[in-house]
């Protein structure tokens, strides 16, 4: 069984996620080959241990994101049982477009995969597990930091091919940066801070790590209450918002019972606080005792460690 | 966290896809206008005129009614639309109630073709605001000895008198005022630009303070020959409206109680004394158990007299007791529930002061428990009790 | 010009889910409602259709209660309602594709709106799938559209942030909530839409060949539980925290 994996840009070069769905595909055996789209990425690709060929497909309509024009450009170039993508919103799109060109059936969002093939993912925002069989062939999306990567140090041959490729959506201008200053209520990642923060200015180290992984920053209602910077829609508790993001990060907030009203549903918490008695750590996934002003630098490093590789 | 509203009897599975659109409708609405602006409004003592507009939008005023624009719903819909209103708070449901069965009702009902014409569709779609003008200072559960009087001179009408207590007057276009004319009660309509007519806020309310509250004064107040309500004289014209309103109130007082007890639930919950959620002791239990027990009752007996409305098959006495039974068992479970929240009780961070405040009011408006008890009590004997004179 | 929008009727997004005998319980969720980004889509759909297109088609295909989410829309202002009955309580992305393309083709359609995934299963499949079965253009994560002559110019959430695009010919475009604000329906939308008609139809009315399914459900569980809470002293601890946070808790 030959698997095609669409490697997935990010920053003009190839992303990590590439090397884990080649991690995740050798389990299967078979012979790897990677499709690059616009070329970006090709030579890092070729490295990939394991990787037996890559395809860098260029040409004009790669220089902005039409999804069918191009899965048209990469279509005669796959051939494989199995097409593989991240499953970021373009790795989506392309594997379901793929899949339906092919007729293939898809299977998205992938974080488990098994001979057989069967897959595991996760549905009703992680309320449930959903195991499929799929049969071959087919496409699969696959979770980033799910898989482990494959090592690097292979040395693939790449083929160059120019395509042309008749686009129908034109990008006419960009409007705005993604993530500016998100909602708590919305984000997937909230970073608040409380009292503990000691003065509103400080909130700016907390801005400064919810920039680095998107996250909206929220407060408690002592912040709120005590600084007039600090607005009423930040804050996050029994007469604020209620929120429910994946992560939830509380920087010297003591947890008390109104406040845990509007974030005891996060996913995950993590809480900051010098008191190890304080009771936001009974609700706490992971705690740790400190102050704010040795953790936030250390975290804002080594969360951007973990987000740029 | 969503909105659970309690249902113990699952009394939704009895109702229509469109009633429980329209519920949610109102609901969805309620959460995000009036839950959030609410304590606001009650500070401002306003009733924003947003709220006038979006509830016009929603069509859900004059619910019952038909033609003219009104939506012409069934009885257990507008019920519905009271229930999820007032668990917002009583004082927006009573601007619908005022508007529907107080104003919208007797022109739709006593109204000359014209009037019907040139009001109810404005009404409607919330364009123009009624009130509804009985009460007096002198005269509140005896409306039938009002001093407001009217007189015929040839080319129009000279109201002349005061009435109190009137919910909507000072933002009103327009009023269904009633009179006597040659010692007989009359409906008529008096606009806001009359000349002679003011109509001065009341300030001061402990209760319902994001509904508006006035006096109407008539002093020598002019009014066209074509103002009067044709079709209808004597006290049946006033006592008709209220049964409609009496109506949507019984469904209400069943909101603001559920409120209130899903208030008490959650503090109860969470609040931790001796080392347990006070939720987990006796003596708590037997309150919640309670509410839940009255509030099934009430909605029970809610929904079936929406039924009857709808079959015509209903008599005044079984709204009296809907609507005091209901009242009085809401405001009980307010008082309940501002109890289990402790001290945290008296704060307008929690909802249950309001509604405990509010449905003082409604205890009292719309014929007082007192009133509906003698009500039924002469149904009951035979022998009226309201005066001592035979 | 018509205007298709794509409705999926998931649980609401508050709804508790569990999973009994391998299978989520379908029977303990109380509420099902139009999955939140269709709604967007259903929004932009009326839109349209406001500024000039001559019909608003809303298509869902699930059991018999799905047909709520159409009388919803035509509430807010759909024309035609177009409901394909099917009880399978798992179909594999082919399968619902070309269900869902034949039922646009049965309705003339050229611009199709839908979410740009389902709140129940996330995939995000459906949009550029049935895109690539009727042979359109996909734009995906749009958060808004308008009708420019012939074109249609839309605003979506790219990789480096929002861009104003155009594109032209037959096209589908898949929704994420943006700015703009969801219509509430009012009474007298709700009591016209009781009287609308939906045409209820079987798979097999459609005239397509639905295969083998090459994709099947073998079992629901519960989310294996959180690990119990881990304290740590000092913030010498954050580096091995971050790793968790990535590894273990997969939420970075
Ligand atoms: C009716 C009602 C409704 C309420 N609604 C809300 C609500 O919606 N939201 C809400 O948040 N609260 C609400 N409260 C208030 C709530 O009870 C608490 O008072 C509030 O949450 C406390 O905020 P805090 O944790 O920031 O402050 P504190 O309780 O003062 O805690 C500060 C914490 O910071 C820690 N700290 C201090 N210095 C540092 C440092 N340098 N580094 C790290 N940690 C440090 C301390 O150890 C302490 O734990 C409500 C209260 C009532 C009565
Ligand atoms: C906020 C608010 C809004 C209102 N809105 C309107 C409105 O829009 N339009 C309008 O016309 N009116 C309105 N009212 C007035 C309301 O209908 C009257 O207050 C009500 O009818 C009671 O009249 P009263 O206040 O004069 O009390 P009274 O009639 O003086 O009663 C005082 C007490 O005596 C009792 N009582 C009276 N008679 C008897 C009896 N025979 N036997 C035993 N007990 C008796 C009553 O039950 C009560 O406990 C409103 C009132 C309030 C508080």
């Amino acid at each position: 069984m030959d698997v095609v994996i669409i490697s997935e840009a990010g920053n003009e070069s190839l992303h990590p996620v590439t090397a884990q769905l080649v991690g995740a595909s050798s389990s299967i055996g078979g012979k790897i080959s990677v499709i690059c789209p616009g070329g970006i990425g090709s030579s890092e690709a070729a490295m990939i241990a394991g990787v037996s060929k890559v395809i860098s497909v260029e040409g004009d309509c790669f220089a902005s994101y039409d999804c069918m024009a191009w899965c048209n450009a990469i279509l005669p170039f796959i051939d494989g049982d199995l097409v593989m993508t991240s499953s970021s919103a373009i790795g989506r799109e392309i594997s379901a477009a793929i899949a339906a060109k092919k007729d293939f059936p898809v299977v998205q969002d992938i974080t488990s995969l098994n001979d057989g093939i069967s897959v595991s993912r996760s549905i009703f925002s992680g309320k449930a597990i959903e195991e499929v069989g799929v049969s071959l062939p087919c496409a699969l999306s696959v979770r980033a930091n799910t898989f482990q990567p494959a090592e690097g140090g292979g040395n693939a041959e790449i083929t160059t091919i120019n395509v042309s490729q008749e686009v129908s959506v034109a990008v006419k201008e960009a409007l705005a940066k993604a993530g500016e200053r998100l909602d708590v209520a919305e984000a997937n990642i909230v970073i608040s801070g409380g009292r503990g923060m000691g003065d509103p200015s400080n909130f700016s180290h907390l801005y400064d790590v919810a920039e680095e992984i998107g996250a909206a920053v929220g407060a408690s209602r002592a912040a709120v209450d005590t600084w007039e910077e600090i607005p009423h829609s930040m804050q996050v508790g029994q007469t604020g918002k209620t929120v429910t993001p994946s992560l939830y990060i509380a920087v010297g907030i003591s947890g008390a019972i109104q406040h845990l009203a509007g974030m005891r549903s996060s996913k995950y918490i993590l809480a900051i606080n010098k008191d190890p008695e304080a009771p936001i750590f009974g609700v706490a996934d992971y705690g740790i005792v400190a102050t704010w002003e040795e953790s936030i630098p250390a975290l804002k490093e080594h969360l951007s460690a973990v987000m740029s590789d | 966290m969503a909105y659970e509203a309690l249902d113990f009897y699952d009394i939704d599975s009895l109702l229509t896809d469109e009633e429980r659109m329209i519920r949610d409708v109102v609901r969805d609405w309620v959460e995000e206008r009036i839950l959030p602006n609410i304590e606001d409004a009650c500070r401002e003592g306003v009733f924003p005129d947003e709220w006038r507009a979006e509830i016009g939008e929603m069509g859900i005023l004059g619910a019952p009614l038909k033609g003219y624009g009104c939506p012409g719903l069934s009885y257990t819909a507008y019920g519905l639309i009271c229930r999820e209103l007032e668990r917002g708070d009583s004082g927006v449901r009573s601007f619908a109630s005022v508007q529907g069965s107080l104003v919208m009702y007797p022109i739709w009902d006593f109204g000359s073709e014209e009037q019907k014409e040139k009001y109810l569709p404005r009404m409607a779609s919330g364009e123009l605001v009624g009130c509804f003008g009985l009460t007096e200072p002198d005269y509140g559960s005896n409306p039938g000895d009002m001093l407001t009087k009217a007189e015929d001179r040839g080319d129009y009408f000279l109201l002349n008198g005061a009435k109190m207590w009137i919910t909507n007057g000072t933002i009103a276009d327009l009023a269904v005022v009633w009179a006597k004319l040659d010692g007989v009660i009359r409906g008529f309509i008096v606009e806001k630009e009359d000349e002679g007519f003011t109509a001065p806020e009341m300030k001061g309310k402990h209760s319902l303070k994001a509904s508006i509250t006035s006096e109407l004064v008539f002093q020598d107040c002019k009014i066209p020959k074509d103002r009067i309500l044709p079709d209808v004289r004597g006290l049946r014209g006033p006592f008709s409206c209220l049964n409609n309103a009496r109506f949507g109130i019984s469904w209400g007082a069943v909101g603001a109680a559920q409120s209130c007890f899903n208030s008490a639930k959650e503090y109860a919950l969470s609040r931790i004394q001796f080392g347990h959620p006070i939720a987990s002791f006796q003596l708590v239990q037997n309150k919640l158990s309670w509410m839940l027990r009255e509030i099934t009752k009430g909605q029970l007996l809610a929904y079936h007299l929406g039924k009857k409305k709808d079959d015509g098959t209903w008599i005044p006495e079984q709204i009296s007791l809907a609507k005091m039974n209901n009242v009085d068992m809401a405001l009980e479970i307010a008082r309940m529930s501002r109890d289990i929240h402790g001290a945290n009780g008296i704060l307008d961070e929690y909802p249950v002061m309001r509604h405990m405040a509010n449905l003082e009011s409604v205890k009292t408006y719309e014929g007082t428990h007192d009133i509906h008890n003698l009500i039924l009590g002469r149904h009951i004997t035979g022998i009226q009790s309201f005066t001592r004179e035979p | 010009m018509g205007v298709a929008v794509l409705l999926k009727q998931v649980p609401d997004t508050t709804a508790k889910i569990s999973v009994s005998g391998s299978r989520v319980d379908e029977s303990a969720i109380t509420k099902w409602s139009i999955s939140p980004y269709d709604e967007y889509a259903l929004e932009s759909a009326i839109a349209l259709k406001e500024s000039g297109a001559d019909e608003l088609v809303a298509i869902t295909c699930g059991p018999q209660r799905a047909s709520k989410c159409l009388t919803e829309a035509a509430a807010v202002g759909a024309d035609r309602l177009i409901h394909i009955v099917t009880d399978a309580d798992f179909m594999d992305s082919c399968t619902v594709q070309s269900i869902l393309s034949s039922a646009i083709e049965r309705s003339e359609c050229d611009i199709v709106l839908c979410g740009k995934q389902a709140a129940d299963t996330n995939s995000g499949s459906t949009g550029p799938g049935v895109a690539s079965l009727l042979g359109y253009s996909c734009v995906g994560s749009v958060t808004e559209v308008s009708m420019d002559g012939g074109k249609l110019s839309a605003t979506r959430l790219g990789a480096t942030g929002l861009e104003r695009i155009e594109v032209s010919g037959p096209c589908l475009l898949t929704f994420d909530k943006g700015e703009v604000e969801l219509r509430r329906p009012n009474v007298r939308g709700i009591m016209m839409a009781k009287k609308k008609p939906i045409e209820s139809i079987g798979v097999e009315d459609l005239g397509i060949e639905i295969g083998s399914p090459r994709a099947s459900l073998q079992s629901h569980s519960s989310p294996p539980d959180k690990p119990p809470g881990q304290k740590f002293e000092g913030a010498g601890s954050i580096e091995v925290v971050v790793g968790k946070l990535r590894d273990e808790a997969n939420v970075i």
